[in-house]
């Protein structure tokens, strides 16, 4: 039905559409964090820099483009985040405003978080209870989607075939009139994954072909919005996805483990504007079914929220929300719920010369709870037109998850959050084509809950205390030569996360970089755009890793490098076919993110779009 | 276990006498990995890096990762037993492969990679190995199609045939032509005929049959239960029960250490929610008990070493990294330690 409705819709704009000049959205509306999330570092992708990553994943995206290290268990397999050296569960995960982390892990597995859904991505690194609440002690991942109002109606749809039996499909409709926006995107992606490898396990170490790696995943995302009068609007999200995955064994096993994903995600917000002021009713529901073989587990979480923003004079802007989560889990060994209220109020002054004040605060009452006040301060001064400084110290929290606190056998209900204490600072600088940006921070993370036997049984206790240090610097230039345009960006990150000594772990862990988590990381890309031709050449390098926290095996360090090649000025007739061709791991390299699980070599796609 | 270390030590012992009696023979420079004790790390789960350390017990030099340094690859897999039988010493991998390697020098000298599930055990036997394996997991995790695989060399090679047994087999232990199984899910003893590679018998047994020893020239079974422990032997002759006995030992987790005297070291966990693990000891042939002979935390494996009368227990430090090796005396008095492989399990004294 939808597709008709779009069918219906194109022909009956195609007139209009030859000369009809794309329009953003008149009504400003910034997100909260970049309103009151001062002085902290952020990265951002919007839709025009997602573009090229439509067929592929956020873990891919992230690997590429930013300074986290992410922790793969093979191409398409599960990918967790580890943002300034903590661990898969301490990042906070958005979808329009609403946390999709699975309530019983606590974590989100980012290859079945596919680009062909949001339209813009931001990465909030550092603790940032207060501002996001729950889980967001090392980073947080904000991924949005909406309908745009008084665009011209777009549909595109694009094929991807690729190395290893890959291949992408994503088509895109779009269109809007003064009160209605409407957008659809459905999605379909796939790969064998029967790429080869030097199976280490076995005599000889023959070269062999993956055989249960294979990977598909496909989904449909639906954004409307309604502008009821000037001063009101709604807007509904709704994403479906779904993900089949043969679990890729390491090397030396020959498991056939199966998975498969359904996640329900539904947003729906209203917004009333006044003249200094704004409310925000949001609510959300999110779904996630998974069947690993033929255990099934089930979570649910229900979120209501009310926000109040306004402005008190010209220097001070304020918020007011609460939030209230209804959170139930069936599991093959525990049902449980969950309840939580929240309530915070963000404050921003910008009554002194150049600078920007904030504070914010949350406190969080789980099951009755009352859990620790989650306070943020920080700044960001600009100091001349070139530099600027920016400075936080603000507070994490992670409730223990459902598998946690009740798993069946080995839950611990006794367990105590953990808490994050960061400091930030960093130093902007940006002149003529060029830009810098420096971050410092430290970081502690207490009551760190680690599962360890006890007797035949797994269970979780808070045993870690680990701090965390490092610089993360990024830099680049853009700037033309003739009627080429030249971008070169480079960035560097050096992160300790040290395990302090404690109680509970042998002292050959203790004053030891936690596992899997690289000192050493480094990027850079050089791009060439011209008369519609683009090229970009980019590159990573992934330092060693220690495998266990005794750092008894070290792993190599890696680089992989990317090809990147674009024409968008292809049109045959009305239509534009944009055409891409994407090498990845260019030089072939053999390497392992996770000890024993094999990545694919040198991988070929291509990439066909037409645009309406 | 304790099977594969008293026997083993036993042979080494009978072996090194013979050579050292007899004036015709050469000698012959020992192997480096012929002396000392070598220490089975299982490794984790997903993680498939289970290895073998070696403790030179002259100089207390402790070498790592041995498989790995001798053949040039990892051993990649999760290391379940550790068998020896003459110069070959097999190194079963609960990850569907066994390893075989010369006991001298730990250079690979075959294997068997294809056509195992979850191998647990092995014994030589008419020129053959038998590999106690679980199957395959059916989606609900359980095991009805455990089998003992046959093959035709002891150099490894291809499994020949599965012999049906019942769910979830542990350990072995020869009798003449035939061998004993225990099958730890369904409280049987299988016995096999290593000749006609069939089940000859079953004989059903209480509890969940864990382990085989030797003592006093008689076989026995190590079984466990909730509330007490049972040790069985029998009549080889017409494999039947010979003796059964029960002691009250609760929560014995089925690690067991046996002294060549019959005095035994099993590991014990209250479970939830104070998770205390312990060592009780048991004096077989005067049935003394002391339940509470050693206590901790994180106990993982457990052996005995019949050289210097010394208790070996490992702790898994909670697999996140290096577990950890106290050797005890007889009297529960920590000599030593070492920091070994990830999950130390098992021990062979040589």
């Amino acid at each position: 039905m939808i597709l008709f409705v779009w069918v219906l819709s194109l022909f009956g704009f195609q007139a209009e559409q030859q000369d009809t000049v794309r329009l953003q959205e008149i009504e400003v509306n910034a997100a909260v964090f970049e309103t009151f999330g001062l002085g902290k570092k952020q990265l951002n992708w919007d839709k025009a820099a997602l573009e090229n990553y439509q067929s592929r994943s956020l873990s891919e995206l992230l690997q590429e483009k930013s300074p986290l290290f992410i922790r793969q268990y093979g191409p398409g397999m599960l990918a967790s985040p580890n943002f300034r050296g903590t661990s898969a569960g301490h990042t906070a995960v958005f979808w329009n405003g609403i946390p999709i982390n699975s309530p019983s892990l606590g974590q989100s597995d980012l290859s079945i978080i596919p680009l062909a859904a949001p339209d813009r991505i931001d990465l909030i690194f550092g603790s940032d209870g207060a501002l996001l609440g729950n889980e967001a002690l090392g980073g947080s991942i904000l991924l949005q989607s909406q309908a745009n109002f008084q665009e011209s109606p777009t549909a595109s749809i694009s094929q991807e075939v690729g190395s290893f039996g890959q291949s992408a499909t994503a088509f895109q409709a779009g269109f809007s009139g003064e009160k209605l926006a409407f957008q659809t995107k459905i999605y379909s992606q796939k790969a064998e994954n029967d790429y080869t490898f030097r199976d280490l396990s076995l005599p000889g170490t023959p070269e062999k072909t993956q055989t249960h790696a294979a990977f598909s995943q496909k989904g449909i995302q639906q954004d409307i919005a309604w502008r009821i009068n000037p001063s009101q609007r709604l807007n509904t999200s709704f994403w479906y996805n779904e993900a089949d995955r043969k679990i890729q064994p390491p090397m030396g096993s020959s498991t056939q483990d199966i998975q498969e994903d359904q996640s329900f995600r539904l947003s729906l917000a209203y917004l009333k504007f006044w003249n200094k002021s704004s409310l925000e009713i949001r609510s959300g529901w999110v779904r996630d079914d998974q069947v690993f073989n033929q255990s099934f587990i089930q979570t649910s979480s229900f979120f209501l929220s009310g926000d109040w923003e306004g402005e008190i004079g010209k220097e001070w802007k304020i918020r007011l929300g609460s939030r209230g989560t209804h959170i139930q889990g069936n599991l093959s060994t525990y049902s449980s719920t969950d309840q939580r209220l929240e309530t915070y109020q963000f404050i921003r002054f910008s009554g002194l010369n150049n600078i920007n004040l904030f504070l914010n605060l949350r406190q969080l009452v789980v099951d009755q709870k009352w859990q620790p006040l989650l306070p943020s301060l920080g700044m960001d001064w600009i100091l001349s037109p070139s530099f600027s400084l920016k400075a936080s110290v603000s507070k994490g929290l992670k409730v223990p998850t459902l598998n946690d606190r009740f798993w069946e056998p080995g839950g611990n209900p006794e367990l105590l959050p953990e808490e994050s204490w960061q400091g930030e600072t960093g130093l902007r600088w940006n002149k003529g084509f060029f830009h810098s940006e420096l971050t410092f921070f430290a970081m502690d993370v207490e009551n760190w809950i680690i599962w360890i036997p006890k007797g035949a049984i797994w269970s979780p206790d808070n045993i870690r205390r680990v701090r965390n240090t490092g610089i993360e610097w990024a830099g680049g230039t853009e700037f033309a030569m003739g009627s080429t345009r030249l971008k070169i960006d480079l960035a560097y990150n050096y992160t300790q996360a040290i395990n302090q000594s404690n109680s509970e772990e042998s002292p050959t862990f203790w004053n030891r970089q936690l596992p899997y988590t690289p000192v050493h990381q480094a990027q850079g890309g050089v791009e060439l755009i011209r008369d519609g031709y683009s090229f970009r050449l980019s590159s990573q390098y992934i330092g060693q890793r220690a495998t266990t926290l005794d750092h008894s095996r070290i792993m190599d360090a890696y680089s992989l490098t990317q090809l990147h090649l674009n024409y968008k000025k292809l049109w045959l007739g009305p239509v534009q076919v944009p055409i891409s061709l994407r090498i990845e791991n260019l030089f072939n390299k053999s390497y392992q993110v996770l000890y024993l699980r094999p990545m694919p070599g040198r991988s070929i796609h291509l990439n066909l779009k037409i645009q309406l | 276990m304790t099977k594969n270390l008293f026997k083993p030590f036993l042979i080494s012992f009978l072996a090194v006498s013979l050579f050292a009696c007899s004036e015709s023979e050469p000698e012959r420079p020992l192997g480096e990995y012929e002396q000392g004790i070598l220490i089975m790390n299982e490794g984790a789960f997903g993680a498939n890096d289970g290895e073998v350390f070696h403790l030179n017990t002259n100089t207390d030099e402790l070498k790592s990762n041995i498989f790995e340094l001798e053949n040039g690859r990892p051993f990649a897999g999760l290391l379940q037993d550790m068998i020896l039988e003459e110069d070959r010493l097999y190194l079963v991998a609960n990850t569907g492969k066994v390893e075989i390697v010369d006991a001298r020098d730990f250079k690979s000298i075959g294997s068997v990679t294809e056509n195992l599930d979850v191998p647990r055990s092995l014994v030589a036997n008419s020129d053959k190995l038998f590999i106690s394996d679980y199957g395959p997991y059916e989606s609900d995790f359980s095991t009805p199609n455990s089998y003992i695989a046959v093959v035709q060399s002891l150099d490894g090679g291809t499994v020949s045939k599965k012999i049906p047994v019942s769910r979830k087999p542990e350990d072995m232990i020869n009798a003449g032509r035939y061998i004993l199984v225990a099958g730890s899910e369904e409280g049987k003893v299988e016995v096999i005929d290593a000749q006609t590679e069939e089940i000859f018998k079953t004989i059903d047994v209480e509890g969940r049959p864990m382990m085989f020893f030797e003592a006093n020239g008689l076989v026995y079974l190590y079984s466990i239960a909730s509330e007490e422990v049972i040790f069985y032997s029998f009549h080889l002759d017409n494999f039947t029960l010979r003796t059964t006995n029960y002691y009250p030992i609760v929560n014995a987790t089925g690690k067991i250490a046996i002294s060549p005297e019959g005095v035994a070291y099993m590991l014990t966990s209250s479970g939830w929610p104070d998770y205390q693990d312990g060592v009780a000891k048991l004096a077989l042939f005067d049935s003394e008990i002391d339940l509470d002979w050693h206590n901790g935390s994180g106990f993982y494996g457990i052996s005995y070493d019949p050289l210097l009368r010394e208790i070996y227990l490992t702790n898994s430090n909670g697999f996140q990294g290096n577990g950890t090796v106290t050797v005890l005396d007889e009297q529960a008095i920590e000599r030593r330690t070492y920091e070994v492989g990830r999950g130390p399990s098992g021990f062979l004294f040589r």
